[in-house]
């Protein structure tokens, strides 16, 4: 058998070939597969997004106006108007009741200065005849 | 020496850095594809790790500390992307290396990218049987004619030792072929 000696043999090559052209699109498709070093924008959409938001903020505010009023129109505090017609109308405190409840500073604010003079009074029960009546009786 | 120093510096300043990385590609891409090819046997299959190679060359060069040439540096990314690569492949078909080596061998006579003959095959065969780092020595040196001193600094081995592991493969080689 004969001895297979490298040297002795023509060189042998691998045989390995490419597909034609392989080489000049090769470093092309490399270039397209590297991550890209992006520089950093704000996209057209987190720009949009502040508008959203803005938007959104405002639709809240708007939205709770309604129940900001109904809120306080269930308020614990009653307008004078009502209080006074309660008292008026419903309630069982007496006048006594009220009167006590007064000190001397409420007092001077009710109180009234008609400023009448005598003369004035004087013709008014002259000129009034009932007032003989009341008078007799 | 100087020159590679320039031309890092322009493969990380990002204005100079595509056009200088093109360059890179034009001019590692045929080398580099030959080795992995050497490896993998299979152009598809070399492709893909090809083009991983370069996309981890480029993300890596960063960390290129220059402390060996850029040559050397690129050959073994791309020596431990080929390897890995097998070992996967091999793991998901739940076969050997040697297992899958072979078989990429049978599959060359109907390859439209293998143009060879018997011996070519032949001496194919007579590789896979030898050890891994063998092979490698044996395909480096014989089929890419790079110099011990290049091999030397890709696989960080002695000239001395790879001088030994090359003879060693020689010889087995012959061994084979002739018996066969």
């Amino acid at each position: 058998m004969k001895t297979f000696k490298l040297e002795n043999e023509p060189k042998i090559e691998s045989g390995f070939k490419t597909p034609e052209n392989y080489f000049d699109n090769f470093s092309a498709r490399v270039m397209e597969q590297l991550p890209k070093e992006e520089p950093k924008t704000i996209s057209l959409f987190d720009r949009r997004k502040t508008w959203i938001y803005a938007a959104a903020a405002v639709m809240v505010l708007a939205l709770s106006i309604p129940v900001y009023n109904n809120f306080y129109s269930h308020s614990t505090e009653i307008d004078e108007t009502t209080l006074e017609n309660y008292i008026s109308y419903h309630s069982t405190v007496t006048d006594t009741d009220l009167v006590n409840l007064l000190d001397e500073k409420d007092i001077q604010k009710i109180s009234v200065n008609l400023n009448i003079e005598d003369k004035a009074i004087e013709n008014e029960l002259s000129t009034d005849n009932n007032l003989e009546q009341y008078l007799l009786n | 020496m100087q020159e590679e120093q320039e031309f890092i510096q322009e493969l990380l300043n990002p204005k100079t850095q595509n056009q200088a990385f093109q360059k890179l590609l034009k001019e590692y891409q045929k080398p580099l594809y030959n080795h992995v090819r050497n490896i993998l046997l299979n152009h598809d299959d070399t492709d893909d790790v090809l083009q991983n190679t370069f996309v981890k060359v480029f993300q890596n060069l960063n960390k290129f500390k220059g402390e060996s040439k850029l040559f050397s540096w690129m050959y073994r990314i791309a020596t431990n992307e080929a390897l890995t690569f097998l070992n996967h492949k091999a793991k998901l078909g739940g076969v050997s290396s040697e297992t899958l080596q072979s078989k990429a061998i049978d599959n060359l006579k109907a390859d439209i990218y293998f143009d060879g003959n018997e011996i070519q095959i032949k001496l194919q065969k007579a590789i896979i049987q030898l050890p891994e780092k063998q092979q490698l020595v044996f395909k480096m040196k014989y089929f890419e004619e790079l110099k011990y001193e290049e091999i030397s600094e890709i696989l960080g081995t002695s000239v001395g030792a790879l001088k030994a592991s090359y003879h060693h493969a020689v010889k087995k080689i012959e061994a084979i072929v002739t018996a066969n």
